[in-house]
């Protein structure tokens, strides 16, 4: 830190001071303030007009889907996402990825074909759907909370804050805002659960070094459970917005979320063991996803209600998400500052 | 059809709006161009539904709301010439001055060195210049409202709505704000800005719009509109050594209808032309040879017309 010193010969500061020592009374300094802080300082007032043109609406939209997005990597412009949901989200994807090391190691120690790491994590049928639509641990434990975390406050925190004042105080349409928060969702749910089952069959290709035939036979099961993926992103974002929509809360509509994905689940299956019908099930969005995925993927039904009426439910699911997300943001007062 | 017809930048028509029991705003009708306007009224006025409306927070329950001859509901085109300080807009903490401004700027289509650029030069206008990479969350109140300011005008809007922009400053802050706001006048934008505090709308402006109860009481010059309150005469207080002489002076002359002695020492001329009054006051007192200390016009400022106006 530097002081000024000033002479006080010089006449342009005094000091009373006591000379009661020796120690540098012969020292004709002082230490005083910056001479400058007793100046003050005038700024001016220029405003000066912009003359540039706005760019069209995609800009603006990209604007809103980057605020939202890259919040979960950097905070400069972003979204602030908490280091925990930040975190959850990480042990979630390395969960996700985790079949991936295990090909790895085979694929070091020269596991058998078809043997037992081949059956449990190698690309097949099962495993196809099970990247995706598996119960333990992925619909049990990541997705859903996955999905709680990323949309809890998408639309609840603007309405509860008043922040959505921020975007409708410009020229951003009600409807833009939903779709770019319902592409934000859909992007950061997408990345986690689609790109991981992406990246598990490219790499199950490359650590076994499988050639054209390989990927001809399992192309096809690998495009069904890319459509299952698709679906379950869409399902999942659609019925979390819509909570967020109606709700002041990320709290709530985390909480509701889960309690939709696992109440309906659990009433379904006490049903199914007292009862033997599996037809509650159709209020399950995971089970009617898991009972869609296997039909797509070829594999044996689990539940004995007609596919139909599971597919019937899925549309029906996302459509009253969808109409009730668009009817609140469309209707929504900002009366809350 | 022609284009030389001027559409009001603000166009309000019978506008009601309420909640629930309450009524916000009743039958407003209302038309802005220009300059700096002062909107004006006790707390529940309807200040803040106003400005909702016109911003397409809210949606009125009767009438239309216009802006720029578009209604903000249907289409949110309007919004690119509209910059907005909302009363207690909740910011984002986390980020700094200029990563908040510059993410706003982005909404409004600008690139993203345009925004950077533009970000500086209204944080600089609003004297956050220093502290702009300072996180807002970290920022005074007088500093977050500027840099609410400042996002509003990042834009170059021809319309700026500030709600309290003043709540809650410190003088320096206020003096700065209205300094700004004035500035924005001069360059010919239009400026709304909301007050409960009298002196400070009357330092920014004239032109006034005062709401009561949700009715609109009084629109235009804040002394025009004094001017039409005949059942309330203006009144001159002099302060003098002997005001019984000085009265006796005045007792006949013209626009002088009547005299009161409110305390030691005071005389308070009443008239209904307050110009005219002031013509005849130096010959008065010149001729009655009465030595006076102070003159001044107790009535004639905002909080007495805001009282006259509200409380009958």
């Amino acid at each position: 830190m530097s002081e000024d010193l000033i002479d006080l010969d010089g006449g342009q500061t005094r000091m009373e001071a006591a000379y009661g020592s020796d120690d540098g009374d012969e020292d004709l300094f002082a230490i005083t303030a910056k001479r400058e802080a007793s100046v003050g300082a005038i700024f001016e007032q220029n405003y000066r007009p912009w003359d540039g043109d706005f760019g069209p609406r995609w800009v603006r939209n990209y604007a809103i889907f980057r605020h939202h997005v890259f919040g979960l990597f950097s905070s400069k412009g972003h979204r602030n996402y908490n280091p925990f949901i930040r975190l959850t989200i990480l042990v979630i994807f390395i969960g996700a990825i985790s079949p991936i090391a295990m090909l790895f190691f085979s694929s070091l120690f020269g596991a058998e074909p078809d043997g037992f790491i081949d059956k449990m994590w190698g690309v097949n049928r099962s495993n196809l759907w099970g990247q995706v639509l598996g119960y333990f641990p992925r619909n049990l434990c990541y997705w859903p909370l996955l999905t709680a975390l990323v949309v809890g406050g998408m639309i609840s925190d603007d309405r509860r804050n008043g922040t959505s004042a921020i975007y409708f105080s410009r020229p951003v349409t009600r409807v833009d805002y939903t779709m770019m928060k319902y592409l934000s969702v859909a992007v950061v749910l997408g990345f986690v659960i689609i790109f991981s089952y992406m990246l598990y069959y490219t790499l199950a290709i490359v650590f076994k070094g499988e050639g054209w035939g390989f990927l001809i036979d399992t192309l096809p099961m690998f495009l069904a459970g890319l459509l299952c993926s698709i679906l379950l992103v869409i399902t999942y974002t659609s019925i979390g917005l819509a909570l967020s929509s109606i709700s002041q809360s990320r709290f709530f509509s985390a909480i509701a979320f889960l309690s939709i994905i696992y109440g309906t689940k659990l009433v379904a299956l006490l049903i199914d063991l007292q009862f033997e019908t599996s037809i509650l099930y159709i209020l399950s969005p995971y089970d009617c996803l898991a009972h869609f995925g296997q039909w797509m993927l070829g594999l044996e039904l689990n539940y004995s209600h007609s596919l139909s009426l599971s597919v019937v439910s899925l549309i029906l699911m996302n459509l009253v998400s969808i109409l009730v997300l668009v009817s609140r943001v469309s209707s929504l007062e900002v009366t809350r500052e | 059809m022609s284009d030389d017809i001027k559409v009001p930048s603000v166009l309000v028509e019978n506008v009601s709006k309420w909640y629930g029991q309450v009524i916000g705003i009743n039958d407003v009708s209302l038309a802005i161009e220009g300059g700096v306007t002062g909107i004006l009224g006790p707390n529940g006025a309807g200040k803040s539904t106003l400005f909702k409306l016109l911003m397409g927070r809210i949606k009125p329950n009767q009438g239309s709301v216009k802006l720029f001859g578009i209604d903000p509901w249907e289409d949110t085109s309007p919004y690119r010439r509209i910059g907005y300080v909302s009363e207690s807009e909740r910011l984002y903490d986390w980020m700094t001055g200029q990563d908040f401004v510059s993410t706003l700027a982005r909404l409004h289509g600008m690139t993203r060195n345009e925004a950077d650029s533009r970000a500086e030069h209204v944080l600089e206008f609003v004297g956050l210049y220093d502290v702009r990479h300072k996180e807002i969350g970290k920022y005074s109140k007088g500093m977050r409202q500027r840099v609410k300011i400042a996002h509003a005008l990042v834009h170059d809007p021809d319309l700026i709505i500030l709600d309290e922009p003043l709540h809650g400053c410190d003088p320096i802050a206020r003096t700065s704000i209205m300094n700004v706001i004035k500035e924005l006048g001069n360059q010919g934008k239009t400026v709304l800005v909301s007050s409960h505090i009298l002196e400070e709308i009357e330092r920014i402006t004239e032109q006034i719009v005062i709401l009561h109860n949700g009715r609109l009481l009084a629109l235009g010059n804040i002394y025009a509109i004094r001017d039409l309150l005949d059942k309330h005469p203006h009144r001159i207080m002099i302060t003098t050594e002997e005001p019984r002489k000085l009265a006796n002076a005045f007792i006949g002359e013209e626009p002088i209808y009547g005299v009161r002695f409110p305390e030691e020492g005071k005389l308070e001329i009443q008239t209904n032309d307050l110009s005219a009054a002031h013509s005849v006051l130096p010959r008065v007192i010149v001729e009655s040879e009465v030595k006076v200390s102070r003159i001044d016009n107790p009535d004639d400022n905002l909080e007495s017309l805001l009282e006259y106006l509200i409380g009958g």
